[in-house]
């Protein structure tokens, strides 16, 4: 007989979401959904008659995790719309403060997943908080990793978190030799930590990936071999960067996204009838409580060709380096496989970049309406701003945020999978999950008819 | 920039698009716009302070930290108080990825100086978005910014 578990709310991801789960006799989740349920923000309608520089200034807030990738995808979504290229010198800075924004998410995210792990060989859960070793020398080359890439980040993109250097039409400034130098000098430090740290995560995954069972809230839970696996596709831009409507072959069409309303997704009203006090942390929700993912869902269901698509490292890997492997080990796996990327990657634009060269275009076009947009390989996946802007103000604005489109993706990885490990296999996305908090959804001819805002 | 956080850090905290929450980075930014001496590191922590600051400070370089937000303290709006990390609210700086419940501030204040500057809230509109600060907190701007020059001059001497 199948009941109805829920998970409220799921942790260490940024956010505030729910599992809903109608599980089977065995526990095996037949029916999953996750969704958000994080209050709306109203970004796009705020951004409309914003000077087209204020608006990548407020995307950039919307989240406290993911400020680069906003502020990046915005304002070249800007500079689609405008028709704006920007010098090669200021490209490059911006890839820059891109992949060391890449490389600080991924160490972050080791911290995040390791205490669902075991030291390999052992029957030890790994503790990255534990100042004992092996855990002392783990969490402290994180620590360096983050350091590197966060200093990185501030000295090509002027600040970390905010980053104040790049603007519409280019950079502000461009670094000076010495400050390239010390980019250079990180870069090589952080490649010999993130082998180490890459090998380390890649034996930790296999080993649990190998394991018939998992502990979970004191009982012994079983791993299928095909945990988060699902049929829908996979959508990525490019390995590191992104893509915009300027390029001459655009990697994103915007003619195959289309948005449904998250009521004709997610199951209607459920009353819950198994509870686990057990469950880490505080027990799942009571007994006879009811919910109504329908209702409460505050993200809304972005499809491409008709289908939720799954973003990400893994859907990078799969889409320009034949990586063939599916499911929740898969995408732990492909996150690695990028942390030398990251690195390699500020090291080539290093070689490229012309210090003395020019970050700001001639011309900085002020738009005539029509439609731009930029997608912006985040770290956990395609981040799409799109804008038309005209005379320097914004007339329309959207953000197709990456777990706005795992949303629905990983929901239907759920099945299959007992649902105490079921936020493994969310927490496999890297879910940001208040920047995928939208409710505007568009009909099949692609016009806004509803923008709910849920309390 | 030779470390990322030096001896002395001044994190504002908050979100413009929230009304008064924009207190923390305005002061920031006024601060950003003066000549501040080589050991204070001025960052706009926005909402990410618990994760992109506070867990990456190193004790073997960093000092102090002082925190730049807005509270609710039942004062006047505007009104400004210093405040321990022992005395801020249960839950205050959570980190966003509730990674181990723990909070971060009590991780790391026996090891650093930690001392947060609060202004009393008049309006946060969150989860809707309003930007612009109440002219009662905007007023409070300067006087924050003294607090913190008179705070790190206290401690070592040298704004």
């Amino acid at each position: 007989m199948t009941k109805v578990v829920e998970i409220s709310p799921t942790t260490r991801h940024e956010g505030h979401s729910k599992l809903t789960l109608k599980v089977n006799d065995q526990g095996i989740v037949e029916r999953g959904d996750w969704l958000s349920i994080t209050p709306v923000r109203g970004v796009e309608k705020l951004a409309i008659g914003k000077t087209m520089e204020q608006v990548p200034k407020i995307a950039s807030r919307v989240c406290g995790i993911c400020p680069v990738a906003h502020c990046l995808a915005s304002i070249e979504a800007m500079e689609a719309s405008i028709g704006c290229e920007i010098p090669k010198d200021a490209k490059l800075l911006r890839v820059i403060l891109h992949a060391a924004n890449r490389l600080h998410s991924i160490a972050l995210h080791n911290i995040l997943i390791l205490p669902d792990f075991y030291i390999p060989g052992t029957e030890t859960k790994i503790n990255p908080f534990s100042k004992e070793e092996p855990f002392r020398s783990v969490a402290t080359r994180i620590f360096r990793i983050r350091e590197i890439a966060q200093t990185i980040a501030a000295i090509a993109g002027g600040e970390a978190i905010h980053p104040s250097n790049p603007r519409i039409g280019g950079m502000y400034q461009n670094v000076s030799p010495r400050a390239k130098q010390k980019i250079a000098d990180l870069a090589k430090e952080g490649l010999v930590l993130v082998h180490e740290q890459m090998e380390f995560m890649l034996d930790v995954i296999r080993d649990m990936q190998n394991r018939e069972y998992v502990t979970v809230g004191g009982q012994n839970i079983p791993i299928p071999k095909t945990l988060g696996y699902h049929n829908q596709g996979v959508m990525a831009t490019s390995p590191m960067y992104g893509s915009s409507s300027l390029d001459e072959n655009p990697t994103w069409d915007v003619t195959r996204w289309k948005e449904t309303r998250p009521w004709e997704w997610y199951m209607g009203e459920v009353t819950i009838d198994l509870e686990d006090p057990n469950y880490p942390i505080g027990g799942t929700t009571k007994a006879g409580t009811r919910a109504n993912p329908q209702m409460e869902a505050c993200n809304s269901v972005p499809t491409y060709d008709g289908q939720p698509v799954e973003v990400g490292p893994r859907a990078r890997l799969a889409t320009f380096k034949n990586f063939n492997e599916k499911g929740t080990f898969a995408q732990h796996i492909a996150r690695q496989m990028e942390y030398p990327d990251c690195l390699y990657t500020i090291l080539k634009c290093l070689d490229d970049l012309d210090t003395s060269g020019k970050v700001i275009a001639d011309h900085i076009p002020q738009g005539d309406g029509s439609m731009g947009w930029a997608a912006n390989e985040a770290p956990r996946g395609t981040d799409i701003h799109l804008a038309k802007v005209k005379d320097g103000r914004v007339l329309w604005y959207e953000m197709l945020v990456p777990t706005t489109w795992n949303f629905p993706t990983c929901s239907r990885g759920l099945k299959g999978a007992p649902w105490q490990i079921a936020e493994m296999v969310v927490r496999a996305y890297d879910p940001c999950v208040s920047c995928a908090t939208h409710m505007i959804v568009v009909d099949e001819k692609n016009r806004i008819v509803a923008q709910r805002i849920i309390q | 920039m030779d470390k990322l956080y030096s001896e002395i850090v001044v994190a504002g905290c908050g979100n413009p698009l929230y009304a008064d929450d924009g207190f923390g980075p305005a002061v920031v930014e006024r601060l950003k716009g003066m000549e501040l001496p080589k050991n204070v590191t001025v960052v706009d922590a926005g909402l990410g302070g618990p994760h992109f600051v506070f867990t990456l400070l190193n004790p073997e370089s960093t000092k102090a930290l002082i925190i730049v937000d807005i509270a609710d303290f039942g004062g006047e709006p505007g009104e400004l108080r210093w405040l321990t990390v022992d005395e801020l609210p249960e839950g205050s700086y959570l980190d966003a990825h509730s990674w181990d419940l723990t909070e971060p501030l009590q991780c790391i204040k026996d090891d650093i100086l930690i001392r947060v500057l609060v202004c009393q809230k008049k309006y946060v509109s969150a989860p809707e978005m309003d930007i612009g600060i109440t002219d009662e907190v905007q007023r409070a701007i300067p006087g924050a910014v003294s607090e913190i020059i008179k705070e790190i001059r206290m401690n070592y001497g040298n704004a």
